[in-house]
C-alpha cells in the first residue's frame, strides 16, 4: 500500500491512518506533494474517518494548516471524523497561535486517537 | 592502389621484424588473411637469421627495435649478396625527413608510416613485387649527395631503389595528405555544428533573459500593487504615534497591514497574514485588501453609507464574519489567512478588536508593569464556514502602546530552528519604553533579523506599533 514518498498509510477498519514521514514540513514543494498524496489516498471517499500522525514531524510551517483545513472540510462534509496525534510542543505552538488547537481533535498518540473513533 | 594487389602479390613468403607483440600479431593475421605465408621475428638480428635460413619474397621491418634496429637489419640484408634483391619495407612512427635519408642509405625499398591502413601496406607490397630489383640495378649503386633541411648527406643507393623509396615516400605523403584533408573536412563540419549549436544557445539565452526580464517586471508590478495595501511611509493621524515595518521574505508576500481613519473619531487598523508566500499568497492578499478599505464607494466591508448619509462603521466581529463568508475555502490552493482587526475610538482610547487565528496584540502600559498579550477566540479566515468571532475591547491609557505583528516575528527561527518566541518579543518592546514608537518597531525588526542569522527570516515579517497620546 506504500506507494507514497511523503506519507505512510494504513487502514484500521474504515479509518484511514496517515503518518507524515517528513521531519520538516516547511517547503512549499514538500507541502504540495503531501497535499497531492493525501488527495490520491482519500480519492472520492465521502466523509472518511481520518487519523493524522505527526510523530515524525519536528518542524511545520503554518501553510500546512491550510491542508488540515481542507481535510477538515472534506471529512466533516460527510459523516467523517478527523483526529490528530503525535504533535510535538513546537508544532502544537503553530496550532495554538492560530486558535486551531480548539478546532481539531488532538490526541497524545495513535492508540489514544483510535480509541475516540468508536 | 588496390588494383596493384595483383596475383603476383598473392601467396608470397613474408618476413616480419616487429618488437611489439600486439602490432606483430595484427600484421601477421592481416597478411595471413591475404593469403601470404608469414614468419615473424622480434628483432632485426633474429629476422636476419630467419632470412638466411629461408629466403623470403619480401621483408617488412619496424625501425625501433632492440638488439638490431630496422636500419641495421636492412643494411645487413642489402649487403648480403644472397638476400639483397629482396624488397625491403620499413615501418616507422618517425616523421622526421632525416629518417627517409637513413632508410635510403640503409638500402630500404619502401617506407610506410605508422599508423597505416592494412590495404595501403598490401598495395605497397604488390607494387614492389611487380617491379623486382635486378642485380644490375644494385650493381650501379653510386654515392649520391642529398641536401635536406639544410644538411648535406652522402647516400649510397641504386637508381631503381632510390626511385622506389622516393616514390613510396611521396605516396605516403599523398596518403597522409588525404587523411589530413578528410580530418580537416570533419573538423570543418564539426566546427559548423558547434557554431550552429552556439547560435542556438545564444538565442536561447536571449529568450531566457527576455522571459526573465518580463518576469522581474511582472513581479515588480505585482509588488507595487501589494505596496498599495500598506500605509504611507509617513502615516500620521491626530493623537496617535504610528510606526510600521513590512519585510517580505520573497519579492511578493502574504502579509500586509494598514491603519486609516474610518470616520471622524475612529481609526481602523489591521495586520493580515495569508498562508504561504509568493504569487498565490500575494494574489489572495491583494483580493482581501480590496475589502479592507475605508473608502465607502469601494467594496469596503469596514464602512458603508447609512440611510442618513453618514458613514456607518462595521464592528470588528462583523468584519471577520463577513470576510469568512466572502472567502469560501478554496479547495484547490488550501490558502487561508489570519487577521487581527481593530477599531480604535480615538477620543476615548477604546479599542474593539477581533482575532481570526491571529497572534495576540502586545500592550505596553504607560504606567509601567509588564507587557500584556491581548487575544481573542476565532479561527483563521476561510478555514471553517459559518463560525462566530469573539469581539473584545481594551481601553488604553494615555501613553499606552499596542503592537500588532504577523507570526513571522515570534516564529522566526534561528539556525537551530529555535523560535524567537513571544517572551523575547515582549521584552524587546518593553525595552523601547521612553523612546519613539518607531525606534521600538525598528529594534524589534533588528532583533528578529539578528535572531535569524545567517540565513535571514523564512517568513514575512510585519510589525505595526501605535501609541495613544490624547
Amino acid at each position: 500500500m506504500d506507494q507514497f514518498r511523503r506519507i505512510q498509510t494504513g487502514k484500521k477498519g474504515d479509518i484511514f491512518m496517515i503518518l507524515f514521514k517528513d521531519k520538516k514540513i516547511l517547503d512549499d514543494t514538500v507541502l504540495d506533494e503531501i497535499r497531492a498524496e493525501v488527495a490520491q489516498l482519500l480519492g472520492k471517499a465521502s466523509g472518511p474517518d481520518v487519523l493524522l500522525d505527526f510523530s515524525e514531524v519536528d518542524f511545520m510551517s503554518s501553510a500546512m494548516l491550510g491542508l488540515l483545513g481542507q481535510l477538515h472540510r472534506k471529512v466533516s462534509g460527510g459523516k467523517g471524523r478527523l483526529r490528530m496525534c503525535g504533535i510535538k510542543p513546537a508544532i502544537f505552538q503553530v496550532f495554538k497561535l492560530t486558535n486551531l488547537d480548539k478546532l481539531f481533535s488532538i490526541h497524545k498518540d495513535a492508540p489514544a486517537a483510535l480509541a475516540t473513533f468508536t | 592502389m588496390a588494383d596493384l594487389t595483383t596475383p603476383a602479390a598473392k601467396g608470397v613468403d613474408v618476413l616480419i621484424a616487429e618488437d611489439s607483440r600486439m602490432q606483430g600479431k595484427i600484421l601477421q593475421k592481416r597478411l595471413t588473411d591475404a593469403g601470404h605465408a608469414v614468419r615473424w621475428a622480434e628483432n632485426g638480428s633474429l629476422a636476419l637469421d630467419m632470412a638466411r635460413e629461408r629466403r623470403p619474397d619480401i621483408i617488412i621491418s619496424d625501425i625501433e627495435m632492440p638488439v638490431a634496429t630496422g636500419y641495421d637489419f636492412c643494411k645487413a640484408v642489402k649487403s648480403d649478396p644472397a638476400l639483397r634483391t629482396i624488397p625491403f619495407i620499413l615501418l616507422s612512427t618517425l616523421a622526421d625527413p632525416i629518417d627517409i635519408i637513413r632508410g635510403l642509405d640503409a638500402g630500404a625499398d619502401n617506407y610506410v608510416t605508422k599508423p597505416y591502413e592494412p590495404d595501403y601496406l598490401l598495395g605497397r607490397m604488390a607494387a614492389l613485387l611487380a617491379t623486382p630489383l635486378g642485380e644490375d640495378d644494385l650493381a650501379d649503386a653510386t654515392t649520391l649527395e642529398v641536401s635536406l633541411a639544410g644538411q648535406s648527406f652522402k647516400v649510397r643507393a641504386g637508381r631503381q631503389q632510390a626511385l622506389n623509396l622516393l616514390v613510396s615516400t611521396f605516396e605516403n605523403a599523398v596518403a597522409k595528405n588525404k587523411e589530413l584533408m578528410v580530418s580537416n573536412q570533419e573538423l570543418s563540419v564539426a566546427r559548423d555544428g558547434l557554431e550552429r549549436t552556439n547560435q542556438e544557445l545564444v538565442s536561447l539565452n536571449a529568450e531566457i533573459s527576455r522571459i526573465n526580464t518580463q518576469m522581474i517586471r511582472d513581479l515588480e508590478a505585482a509588488a507595487k500593487v501589494q505596496r498599495s495595501l500598506l500605509p504611507a511611509d509617513d502615516v500620521s493621524l491626530p493623537s496617535l504615534d504610528i510606526a510600521w515595518r513590512y519585510v517580505p521574505c520573497q519579492s511578493l508576500a502574504g502579509d500586509f497591514l494598514n491603519i486609516f481613519p474610518l470616520d471622524d473619531e475612529r481609526v481602523g487598523l489591521f495586520v493580515v497574514d495569508v498562508s504561504g508566500h509568493g504569487v498565490p499568497s500575494s494574489l489572495m492578499a491583494v483580493t482581501v485588501g480590496r475589502f479592507l478599505t475605508a473608502k465607502v464607494a469601494d467594496s469596503s466591508i469596514l464602512v458603508r453609507q447609512g440611510p442618513d448619509g453618514r458613514v456607518v462603521v462595521a464592528s470588528p466581529a462583523d468584519v471577520a464574519t463577513q470576510l469568512n463568508r466572502l472567502f469560501q475555502a478554496d479547495e484547490f490552493s488550501g490558502l487561508y489567512f489570519t487577521i487581527l482587526y481593530g477599531v480604535l475610538h480615538v477620543p476615548s482610547g477604546r479599542l474593539d478588536y477581533v482575532c481570526g487565528g491571529h497572534p495576540a496584540l502586545v500592550r505596553i502600559p504607560a504606567a509601567g508593569g509588564p507587557p500584556e498579550f491581548h487575544g481573542a477566540e476565532g479561527f483563521p479566515i476561510a478555514f471553517v464556514p459559518e463560525v462566530v468571532y469573539e469581539q473584545k475591547s481594551l481601553t488604553l491609557s494615555p501613553g499606552d502602546r499596542i503592537f500588532l505583528y504577523s507570526d513571522g516575528v515570534p516564529e522566526a527561527m534561528d539556525k537551530d530552528r529555535e523560535p524567537y518566541g513571544e517572551e523575547k518579543m515582549a521584552s524587546c518592546l518593553d525595552g523601547g519604553r521612553g523612546g519613539p514608537v518607531d525606534a521600538s518597531v525598528a529594534s524589534l525588526l533588528d532583533a528578529v533579523e539578528a535572531w535569524c542569522q545567517p540565513n535571514g527570516p523564512l517568513d514575512d515579517v510585519t510589525i505595526l506599533g501605535i501609541e495613544w497620546k490624547p
